[in-house]
């Protein structure tokens, strides 16, 4: 199959991060400073992405704010015509940072939120940086740049989502994304605390849907379900190698942030390589591009095209075969180990099992 | 129910701009998300600057276009208004 060209190009331009969010979705193996790609490498991708035709940059870490040279790959990127959207946990984010981050022409602001409430939100994120975020986004309200307050769900907040769509209200969000948790990488380590109940679930479904409608034109508010209580999966990142092309810190291209944990497949660096040859001819890239590697249920199956069969990380941290279909589809012959992970989790009475934090990368080396 | 009035004075939100690349043409870039324009829908967005109103963006258009059927330009440009407004990139005044 031959590539059309990616739209999407994902930065994770330090692995650096001041928190130590029990749901991280990072690699399990961070890349570490002295890896990170210097600044004139990443202008010079932000340069080549748009010729590829790449439009919109999401700038993630880690926390990118731990890099010095923000403000200067904004400008860069904005000077290749490219949209950029920074994915941010805000601490360490100064009214004059903020500023100068809009002034390099940030069309996007990404601010995560991990609870309404501040003691249960610092709990998650291993760190006091609550209270910070409420006096960021009030910042961010004053500056001409987008706000979309982010909040990630569970087993553990999942009850006070109508207060945190309050929340989202005051601060004066453009767009609301309610995430749940995605069992991967740090994430998948504390499922067991993480999982909501399927009530639970269904519940979060009809807030959700009398929010978007009742916010409509004011707020945009976007939903990702929980995959484990789907009867279909996700089209992963659009599909493998359609649409988005990851680089991580260290400069290596990846399809998604989790697939290091495919083995077998090697990442090329845009260092030795040049993005186009990465998008079109890397083997990491085309090994499940197109549907050829599919088996069935997939291959005959209509919805190939609207979900391509999955999440390949998830096939494989599931069933062990990163090219069955994802388990979590009802279709999936695999799909017992799903019913066997959500069964026993039922309305949440006992105390939660104990978060294991994660470490940051520098002060593990 | 409608909330794109005649009086109304349309402007694109924060982080929604007006781009163009090679491979998809003219594009309305948003929050996580590239709209596609096609037929007029450049021309109406290049019309919202927060100063005409919807009429005025209107006769404007008609102006531009008079090979066009005005009640045509009318009802395509209310649809497309509104259909943005709903999806939270553009501010009515």
């Amino acid at each position: 199959m031959t590539a059309s060209g990616p739209l999407s190009l994902i930065a994770e331009i330090t692995h650096r991060c001041p928190l130590h969010c029990v749901y991280c979705s990072n690699p399990l193996e961070m890349q570490a400073r002295q890896n990170e790609l210097p600044t004139e490498t990443w202008k010079n991708l932000f340069a080549s992405a748009s010729q590829l035709g790449i439009l919109q940059l999401h700038l993630t870490g880690g926390e990118p704010l731990a890099r010095a040279d923000l403000a200067d790959l904004i400008a860069a990127a904005r000077q290749s015509n490219l949209y950029t959207n920074l994915i941010t946990s805000g601490v360490g984010l100064t009214e004059e940072r903020l500023a100068a981050l809009v002034a390099a022409g940030l069309d996007h602001i990404q601010l995560s939120f991990q609870d309404s409430q501040e003691e249960p939100a610092n709990e998650i994120a291993g760190t006091r940086a609550h209270a910070l975020k409420i006096e960021l986004a009030r910042r961010i309200q004053r500056q001409r740049v987008a706000f979309t307050m982010n909040l990630v769900v569970h087993r553990r907040n999942l009850d006070r989502l109508p207060e945190m769509i309050a929340l989202a209200e005051e601060l004066a969000a453009d767009r609301l994304e309610i995430a749940h948790v995605q069992y991967y990488g740090w994430a998948l380590r504390n499922r067991d605390a993480l999982l909501p109940s399927r009530s639970q679930w269904e519940r979060s479904l009809e807030i959700i849907t009398a929010a978007r409608e009742r916010l409509k034109g004011r707020m945009r508010v976007d939903f990702v379900g929980p995959d484990y209580y789907a009867k279909y999966p996700k089209a992963c990142m659009g599909g493998w190698a359609r649409t988005v092309i990851l680089i991580d810190p260290a400069g290596r291209a990846l399809p998604c942030h989790a697939a290091g944990v495919i083995p077998g497949l090697e990442f090329d660096n845009i260092q030795d390589h040049d993005l186009r040859w990465i998008w079109e001819q890397s083997p990491a890239f085309r090994k499940f591009r197109g549907e050829e590697w599919m088996a069935e249920p997939c291959r005959s199956c209509d919805r190939r095209t609207q979900d391509f069969g999955g999440c390949r990380c998830q096939a494989m941290l599931l069933a062990s075969d990163a090219a069955a279909t994802d388990p979590v589809c009802t279709l999936s012959a695999m799909h017992g180990i799903v019913e066997a992970i959500i069964d026993p989790v039922h309305e949440v009475h006992a105390p939660p099992p104990g978060w294991v934090y994660r470490i940051d990368p520098v002060s593990a080396v | 129910m409608s909330q794109v009035s005649a009086d109304s004075r349309p402007k694109l939100r924060a982080g929604c701009r007006l781009s163009q690349s090679a491979q998809q043409g003219d594009v309305l870039l948003i929050p996580e998300g590239i709209l596609r324009l096609v037929g007029p829908g450049k021309k109406i967005l290049e019309c919202c600057d927060g100063v005409r109103n919807v009429s005025e963006i209107i006769r404007d258009l008609q102006s531009v276009f008079p090979a066009v059927d005005p009640a045509r330009i009318e009802t395509e440009v209310h649809t497309f208004l509104e259909r943005l407004h709903q999806k939270g990139v553009l501010d009515i005044g």
